[in-house]
């Protein structure tokens, strides 16, 4: 009877991610673009066998994955430990908590602006700085093989918070008992980040970490902001090549075709995230 | 039951004469046009519009809806408007480049019904490129807008005139140290470095694509030579590394601070040099690109113009809408205010307009000299391909000769996967 | 080894949670913490675990001050009320972590679990997660953790309310033998006077941050030095007579006898135990509960009296005994 009240959700899941998503398969199978006069017509998987060969899809892929990977593993790291410091009672914490949310609350592109301001050559802040202590300027921006960490910059300042307010929340679930426990059978404090705190944090680490990772997968504006994708194409994320197939090259079919592919690989992605935590954790023990 | 007739009767007179009254309103109020533009045009047009809307009081009210800032996202609030189906809007004003693309998909009416031989007698040959698709007529310009050479007045005595004498100048002028930086231009991956690039294709001879025959000549000599002269402007030191990622603004502000000899840029720019915060008022003057010996001078032809869309209501007014908005009095207004480059030709000639701006007979004869790129549905996708490898050329990633061959490849890719499906 | 207090105080702000604390366990001796909540006998619990600092006095274990040791190395037995398992180890691991932070060979780890598990029969839940135990079993668990740790103080912070009254029936002798076979000094925490007159050799009851009095469980009953003492150890409570001239009386529901001079009363209610009977008594001097053996037969009207030496008489304003 209690599964019947989940019906109005799990049609709304359905009608807001099945229907696109059956739709774009279905798409990707057929040529319409505003060659055929915006008309689907099958062409029996042309566009997949375009796709793999399509040397741009796999560059935009790997550089997706790189981003994704980078960006999350330091966000992860990052939001641990900013979630243990605000996790310690200290004067002034509620302020700090509300204001490290403030990235997270920012829209994208605003922030994006400000970051392409801030790696600007020559007036941007960085550059302003290494001129003052006599330093080549850095062109961080123009660098194909240094600009992805630089959108990487971007995204771990803004997604930060969002992971640290996940952890906050799990690191609140821990009984102190089990802390006190533990330094009564001898352990240090430092030793309870290992043995206590990180085990029973994996399941809001899974957590943030699926959360993020599909963020990561499907990062858009950030990239179209900052870089628009360069320079020589080395920060063009997936979505954007697919944003760039359907709104400026007027090609849904391959474009639905770029994004199914992406949302497998973020699937797969999550498969294997899922797979590493499950295997070196107990954290179905800690959900009980 | 006498009664019940007589009430009878009385509701459907009522009736009737609510349903003939409301006809009659609904008859007589102002046809609506609602007109889509960037933001910064929906703001230099306000008085014209209200000027228009007062004329036309009771009959035609035009409304225009303030569109993003940015170009591109403009060009995608159109689409997806489009797309799903009745677009709320009568008429969009359009970029060059994104006119072939609307006219394939269909979106756009043909305006030739609408715009008589005189009307386009009296536009500048220059910005009459790029409004025609298969013949017809798709769009009527607003605003000319070409690619131009800003130099400073008061560090050379004459603008270079070839590549050779611009890369020269601007490492003679950084070793005297009088500018930190020679030359700055739009070298990030998007729109502005296909301009860049087709200015110095044009000046070394050579030809991007030609759309009725589908020829590419971007493994050209010529293509080569213009690559590899705008990365030597960097290698060599003429152009700062940083313009690997400059747009327009970015360029602007450089040179606007004074740290600059040269710029490429768009005629907006002169308004924005002229300004009190400007460290370079007075000392700029304005050319077209460099070209090498026994080759043209070339600017690339960025304008806007008005499109009326399929499912507008009222063409006709929309139509006469877009006729005021692009009237010779309207195009004096808007130079005069926001140096909108007229499209006017009797414009170049006017004495009021001559005594005001000294870059009117430049921009006269730059639009005599531009060159439109590759007008073709299929212009985003190729436009696509040259960004990113010139992107590639510039950063140091690719050879040349290896990025060049990859977008002649790929650009005929491009053409040849278009063919099959057509 | 003993466990010493001296003059400890902790406060909170300006409040003082303990003050002026003094008690000593001796070798091998439980004694129970026994107060309502808030009367600081967790904070007490918690002062000699290391786990809260005192603002004053010392505390000494084993002869060694220990004021300012860390927790870590303050060897403490300690089970915690919610018994404080590690949800995500095994119990097999639950027990050895201890070992393994302080450095114990891993051979050596494996025999000494394995001994504790078999010393509280857990051999067959060695491989189980605590969410996987009962609650008698959770706290088999949790003795076994602290009895690893090789400890000089035992400290049990209410143990059995988490369990049911049936199982603390039964596990209550099974714990005072394994507590009392070491020499270590014990401290029991508890709300419930009745598991700790059965578990301690002696009783601090505490009050509002201070020990009211402390003793063994016969001193406390028989001798009670308050009012306080007197209504919450005994149950059913002890009588209390209204106060005459600034004395009030009390007597103990057992110590109340069928009589033909007394307070004549009136039968309310009456309550069969098995052995005994409890009766609830209405009279001139307020409400009475009157124990007795259950043959008996009381008739509606009864006269009750006692026998002086069994009365207990406090001062009616200070509580103290007079």
């Amino acid at each position: 009877m209690i599964q019947l009240l989940l019906v109005p959700a799990a049609l709304l899941i359905a009608l807001v991610f099945g229907i696109p998503l059956l739709r774009y398969s279905w798409l990707s199978f057929h040529a319409d673009s505003v060659l055929t006069g915006l008309v689907a017509i099958p062409n029996h998987g042309a566009n997949w066998l375009r796709l793999l060969h399509d040397q741009r899809f796999w560059q935009d892929t790997y550089q997706t994955a790189r981003f994704a990977t980078v960006s999350v593993s330091l966000e992860l790291l990052l939001a641990i430990a900013i979630a243990l410091l605000l996790d310690q009672r200290w004067r002034g914490r509620g302020v700090v908590r509300a204001i490290s949310l403030l990235p997270w609350a920012l829209p994208t592109t605003v922030m994006a602006l400000g970051w392409r301001w801030i790696f600007n050559t020559p007036y941007g802040p960085i550059e302003q700085f290494t001129e003052l202590i006599g330093l080549q300027p850095l062109n961080i921006l123009s660098n194909p093989n240094i600009t992805w960490l630089a959108t990487v910059v971007g995204d771990v300042w803004k997604t930060t918070p969002f992971a640290a307010l996940i952890l906050l929340a799990g690191l609140q679930t821990i009984p102190n008992d089990l802390y006190e426990a533990f330094h009564l059978e001898g352990g240090h404090p430092r030793a309870a980040l290992f043995q206590i705190t990180l085990p029973l944090l994996q399941p809001y680490l899974l957590l943030s970490l699926l959360f993020r990772l599909a963020q990561a997968f499907g990062v858009f504006d950030l990239i179209q902001v900052m870089t628009g994708g360069g320079p020589a194409g080395s920060t063009e994320s997936l979505a954007l090549y697919a944003y760039l197939n359907a709104m400026r090259f007027l090609d849904f079919g391959y474009s639905a075709t770029v994004m199914i592919s992406g949302f497998l690989l973020l699937v797969i992605a999550c498969l294997i995230a899922w797979l590493i935590i499950k295997q070196t954790s107990h954290w179905r023990e800690a959900l009980k | 039951m006498k009664r019940r007739i007589f009430w009878k009767i009385v509701l459907l007179f009522s009736l009737t004469s609510v349903a003939l009254f409301a006809s009659w309103a609904l008859s007589t109020r102002p046809v609506q046009i609602n007109i889509l533009m960037p933001a910064p045009f929906a703001e230099s047009t306000t008085d014209l519009v209200q000027q228009f809307n007062k004329d036309h009081h009771g009959r035609i009210q035009v409304q225009v809806t303030r569109g993003p800032l940015e170009t591109e996202a403009v060009s995608d609030l159109a689409i997806s408007s489009l797309l799903l189906g009745k677009s709320p809007f009568d008429a969009l004003l359009i970029d060059v480049t994104w006119l072939p693309k609307y006219a394939a998909a269909g979106w756009l009416i043909p305006l030739d019904s609408l715009i008589d031989q005189q009307q386009i007698d009296s536009i500048v040959p220059g910005a009459m490129l790029g409004n025609h698709f298969d013949g017809k007529l798709y769009r009527w310009p607003l605003v000319a807008d070409m690619g131009l050479l800003y130099w400073r007045t008061d560090l050379m005595s004459e603008p270079p005139r070839t590549p050779e004498e611009l890369i020269k100048v601007s490492l003679k002028l950084q070793k005297e140290g009088r500018v930190a930086n020679g030359y700055v231009w739009q070298g990030r991956q998007y729109e502005g470095l296909s301009c860049v690039f087709l200015e110095v294709l044009d000046g070394f001879g050579g030809q991007w694509l030609e759309p009725e025959t589908d020829n590419v000549g971007l493994d050209s000599s010529a293509s080569l030579k213009a690559a590899s002269w705008l990365r030597e402007l960097i290698s060599s030191g003429a152009s700062p590394k940083a313009v690997i990622n400059y747009a327009e603004n970015e360029a602007l502000q450089a040179f606007k601070s004074g740290d600059v000899a040269l710029m490429r840029n768009w005629p907006y720019a002169w308004g924005e040099l002229q300004k009190p915060n400007s460290d370079v008022r007075g000392n700029v003057g304005v050319t077209t690109m460099v070209a090498s010996a026994g080759n043209r001078s070339t600017s690339t032809l960025g304008s806007w113009g008005f499109s009326i869309l399929k499912g507008s209501s009222n063409p006709q007014a929309a139509a006469k809408a877009i006729a005021f908005l692009t009237s010779t009095s309207a195009q004096k207004k808007l130079f005069l205010n926001d140096s909108y480059t007229p499209t006017k030709a009797e414009l170049f000639k006017d004495p009021e307009l001559l005594s005001k701006s000294q870059i009117l007979p430049e921009l006269a004869k730059a639009l005599q000299s531009t060159d439109q790129r590759p007008s073709t549905p299929l212009y985003a996708q190729i436009s696509d391909v040259l960004q990113r490898n010139l992107s590639s050329i510039l950063t140091g990633q690719s050879s040349v000769s290896d990025a060049m061959a990859n977008a002649q490849a790929n650009t005929k890719k491009i053409l040849m996967a278009a063919r099959e499906t057509k | 080894m003993n466990l010493v207090l001296q003059n400890v105080g902790r406060r909170f702000g300006r409040k003082w949670i303990v003050r002026h604390l003094d008690l000593e366990v001796g070798e091998g001796e439980c004694l129970a913490l026994l107060g309502p909540s808030g009367c600081g006998k967790s904070t007490t619990l918690r002062l000699i675990a290391g786990l809260d600092q005192p603002n004053e006095g010392s505390i000494t274990i084993a002869g060694e001050d220990v004021t300012t040791v860390s927790p870590v190395d303050r060897r403490i037995g300690m089970v915690f009320q919610s018994y404080a398992l590690f949800p995500h180890l095994t119990v097999f691991a639950n027990l050895s972590l201890g070992l393994q932070v302080r450095g114990i060979a891993a051979s050596e780890r494996k025999q000494r679990v394995a001994s504790v598990l078999a010393l509280m029969q857990l051999e067959d839940l060695a491989e189980r997660h605590p969410a996987e135990l009962s609650g008698g079993q959770r706290q088999r668990v949790a003795l076994a953790r602290a009895l690893l740790r090789d400890p000089l103080v035992y400290l049990l912070d209410e143990p059995m309310s988490n369990l049911d009254a049936q199982l603390r029936e039964d596990l209550r002798p099974q714990l005072r033998h394994l507590i009392l076979q070491g020499s270590q000094p014990v401290i029991y925490v508890t709300h419930d006077q009745h598991e700790a007159m059965a578990m301690a050799h002696r009783i601090a009851v505490m009050r509002d941050g201070k020990i009211e009095q402390i003793g063994t469980p016969q001193e406390l009953y028989h001798n009670p030095l308050s009012l306080f003492v007197a209504s919450f150890i005994g149950r059913p409570q002890i009588n209390l007579l209204p106060a005459e001239s600034g004395i009030i009386k009390a007597i103990r529901p057992e110590h109340l006898q069928l009589s033909s001079e007394g307070i004549p009363c009136r039968l309310v209610y009456r309550e069969w135990l098995g052995t005994s009977q409890l009766l609830i008594l209405e009279s001139n001097r307020g409400r009475l509960r009157m124990l007795c053996a259950s043959e008996i037969t009381i008739p509606e009207t009864i006269k009750l009296n006692w026998s002086p030496e069994k009365e207990h008489q406090f001062d009616a304003s200070s509580g103290e005994r007079c």
